[in-house]
């Protein structure tokens, strides 16, 4: 893929001769690195899954944070570089509450991602009045989830600032083999429950270790209890189904 | 050379009115909210002191096929508000692909009137139209933003006429029900009755406030599907709408006396 | 005293004006939030602080005063509306909070039916008291705020907290003419928790507030009623009688009473009372109702010295 690297691709505002943004793209690169997460529309909500890859047997798999809630309608889970994901997170929530507090209503869930990839692009050298910007792109992409007055939606951001609607989508190291999967088996009219053990399944076949309550997470926004992490017990039992 | 310094009001002394960017134009607004729909009214007449200014000045705008905003004080500082309103809707359009329910405008005209709450618009705003779930809402405003969801309202020079008739006539304060009647249900009044108060309400402040008079504007927001037959009947211009099956905004003109 | 504040005041409340000059500062220079796809985005300023368009002359608080205060002149003509008594008790059974329901434009009343208990969120109230927008407006933002705090910390905000934030807002306005009185009530880790915060920098923890021109009326009924042992039902009849009371004998208050409960899990709204109906029938059948209308003259009919014939042996 990048047989015509050359010395275009260590500027980070600098394009090759073949239109090529290389930084971006290796940035993209960086997410295969990440931990494979999963995200599975339904028509009545969305399901958020995660292999929380825990190094160390000393290590509290409580502490790991990869999927965080946005406001109390939309969530979104990360793989990749995941400080990267905390700006973009809180700047996801700053924009869902001054979009309350200034119009008295949930924002849409396109308006939300749309409002985090137009941060994908503020990195490089800034002027002596402006803000100043990032030095580099991000390193992570987001599965973002959410329910509004459109149904429930889920979309996958990455570094290059563009954003896609899907309705079946992984992202991180084991993606290829997740995805093709999720195509195998997904279909419209799926359950939430099915979409649970289906995700499950889908993590445990490309996780290395053994899927069990403490390296994976769980996470579910549906109309009636808008977005939730599910409890331990609820996820044993979600284990337990598959 | 220096400014002089300024004595303030509370000193008892003669107040020098330096900066003083306000004008009192005169008129009267009023909005009625029933259950599907919503009459926005005002009168044309537009004053400063003891000179009328023109006899039309149009104080009630449309904002989108589901809003209706009457606006009342300072007129200059009314259409630039106005103007600034219908911005802010056309951008919100444009970055969420959606129509602007009416009470994300109501809020977010409290943000723009608060937002100069050091200098603040003379403006009395009051907003009508359909809310999402298709009943009839009016919010009224004050001019630096604290707002209510009413079933009705009146603002502006002969306001202190028109609502206590109000009062009576929509909330039926201090009115019992004819023995052997059913209760009065506030908020279901039917739509000619509805009209002719706004009507009256008006020809009755004209001939008790100089600065009430000249023409009438009403403007009437009907949820989508509902029975139209009575508005048109009476002669009303319908606007053109975005989309045909939505709500739908009539326009009625009447005369009021010119002295 | 303004002027002593304003001459100390942080330079944000300066302004760049030339000697002389009276100009408002050139609104057409947009920033980057208002144009594209930033643009339909409620956005409240670069900081995330919403910013006030203040006009360039050497007092803007003398100009705002001139214009809109209708104490110091009646014949201004900008009317805000004000809002008055309001009234917070803690007690064991956690906070009752009452409030009138008359919003006036200098001596119109131009509203009987303003909610002056703002629902900052499910388990924190704030109380309207001064001008209304000014109220309205932060107590909203505050909410947005104490959400964030919940998103960002997991856990949620201690009232303590939530008032501080509030009266660091509002105490960098000071001088500025803001006119709010608040109580910030809600139940925590420490209990239930009550905070009195104005527009002057104020922040005072405490067991019973009461707010607006009617308060003093109130704490005359409040003082005497109250203990911290109350049970749920006397603290909120006592909540009511205290708001009537006022509603009675203050002109600027009066209309509709709302009756607020915070409990361990969260508020809870009691009920809207109308002001003239429990003068004559009192609150019905509620509890801790003790039966009869408030007002004076119902409560001791036949009972004076000139009815001496119409006194009723049975009562």
């Amino acid at each position: 893929m990048f047989l015509t690297r050359s010395e275009y691709d260590r500027g980070v505002n600098t394009f090759s001769p073949e239109g090529r943004l290389f930084q971006v793209e290796y940035a993209i690169e960086a997410i295969k690195l990440g931990s494979t997460t999963v995200g599975i529309r339904t028509p009545t909500g969305v399901v958020l899954g995660v292999e929380k890859r825990v190094q160390s047997p000393l290590l509290e798999s409580s502490s790991i944070e990869k999927i965080m809630e946005i406001d109390t309608h939309l969530g979104c889970a990360m793989s990749g570089l995941t400080a990267d994901a905390r700006t973009m997170i809180d700047h996801a929530r700053v924009t869902s509450q001054n979009h309350a507090f200034t119009f008295d209503e949930r924002i849409k869930v396109e308006s939300v991602t749309q409002a985090v990839c137009d941060l994908a692009l503020r990195f490089g050298e800034s002027m002596e009045n402006e803000d100043a910007m990032m030095s580099r792109p991000f390193g992570v992409a987001l599965l973002i989830a959410g329910i509004d007055e459109l149904g429930p939606q889920l979309y996958h951001t990455d570094p290059s600032g563009t954003f896609v609607k899907y309705e079946a989508k992984a992202i991180g190291s084991g993606s290829e083999a997740a995805q093709a999967e999720l195509q195998d088996k997904y279909h419209k009219s799926m359950s939430m429950k099915e979409a649970q053990i289906l995700t499950l399944c889908v993590l445990k076949q490309v996780m290395e270790e053994k899927l069990d309550q403490h390296n994976v997470q769980l996470a579910q926004v549906t109309q009636e209890k808008g977005f939730e992490i599910l409890s331990d017990a609820l996820l044993k039992e979600a284990i337990e189904g598959m | 050379m220096a400014l002089a310094q300024p004595l303030y009001a509370d000193q008892h002394r003669p107040i020098q009115h330096q900066f003083n960017p306000y004008a009192e134009n005169g008129g009267t607004i009023l909005a009625i909210a029933g259950k599907d729909f919503s009459v926005i009214a005002g009168d044309t007449r537009q004053t400063e002191g003891y000179s009328i200014q023109t006899r039309y000045a149009p104080k009630v705008f449309k904002l989108t096929d589901r809003a209706v905003l009457a606006v009342n004080g300072f007129q200059a500082d009314c259409s630039t508000f106005v103007k600034k309103v219908k911005q802010r809707i056309e951008w919100y359009r444009h970055a969420h692909s959606k129509q602007m329910p009416l009470k994300a405008i109501a809020r977010m005209i409290q943000g723009m009137l608060y937002g100069k709450r050091f200098f603040p618009y003379y403006t009395y705003n009051i907003l009508g139209g359909i809310e999402e779930d298709g009943t009839g809402a009016v919010y009224s405003f004050d001019p630096v933003g604290s707002y209510e969801r009413e079933a009705c309202r009146a603002a502006g020079a002969a306001s202190s006429l028109i609502q206590p008739f109000l009062d009576n006539q929509i909330y039926f304060k201090n009115q019992t029900p004819a023995p052997g009647a059913a209760p009065f249900e506030p908020g279901n009044l039917p739509m000619d009755t509805v009209l002719s108060i706004v009507i009256d309400s008006f020809t009755s402040a004209t001939e008790r406030h100089i600065e009430v008079g000249d023409g009438l504007e009403m403007f009437v927001v009907v949820a989508p599907g509902r029975d139209v037959a009575g508005v048109q009947s009476l002669g009303a211009e319908e606007l053109p709408a975005l989309t045909p099956e939505g709500e739908r905004i009539f326009v009625l003109r009447r005369d009021l006396k010119k002295d | 005293m303004n002027t002593f504040v304003s001459r100390f005041a942080p330079s944000s409340s300066a302004l760049p004006h030339s000697k002389g000059a009276i100009a408002v500062e050139d609104d057409e220079k947009y920033s980057d939030l208002t144009w594209g796809s930033q643009a339909g985005f409620g956005h409240l300023g670069t900081k995330g602080i919403p910013s006030f368009k203040v006009p360039s002359l050497a007092d803007p608080s003398a100009f705002l005063r001139m214009h809109t205060d209708d104490y110091a002149d009646p014949s201004c003509r900008i009317k805000i509306q004000h809002g008055t008594t309001t009234l917070a008790f803690r007690f064991k059974g956690g906070i009752i909070v009452a409030v009138d329901s008359r919003a006036t434009a200098g001596s119109y009343i131009a509203s009987g039916t303003v909610k002056k208990v703002i629902e900052i969120n499910p388990y924190l109230l704030g109380t309207m008291a001064g001008g209304a927008a000014d109220c309205q407006y932060w107590e909203t933002y505050l909410g947005i705020e104490c959400r964030l705090h919940e998103l960002r910390n997991r856990e949620r905000i201690s009232v303590a907290a939530a008032s501080k934030f509030l009266s660091n807002l509002v105490y960098s306005y000071k001088g500025m003419g803001l006119s709010m009185g608040t109580m910030i009530c809600g139940w925590d880790k420490t209990g239930p928790a009550l905070f009195y915060v104005d527009s002057d920098g104020t922040r005072l923890k405490g067991d019973i507030f009461s707010v607006g021109s009617g308060s003093t009326y109130a704490y005359g009924v409040l003082d005497q009623g109250y203990h911290w042992d109350l049970s749920d039902e006397d603290a909120q009849e006592l909540g009511r009688r205290s708001i009537y009371a006022a509603g009675h004998r203050d002109a600027y208050s009066g209309n509709t009473i709302n009756l607020y409960h915070v409990k361990e899990q969260g508020w809870e709204f009691l009920g809207n009372y109308d002001v003239t109906k429990m003068h004559y029938d009192g609150p019905g059948n509620v509890p801790g109702a003790t039966g009869g209308g408030y007002g004076y003259e119902v409560r001791t009919a036949g009972r004076s010295a000139s009815d001496a014939d119409a006194i009723d042996t049975s009562a």
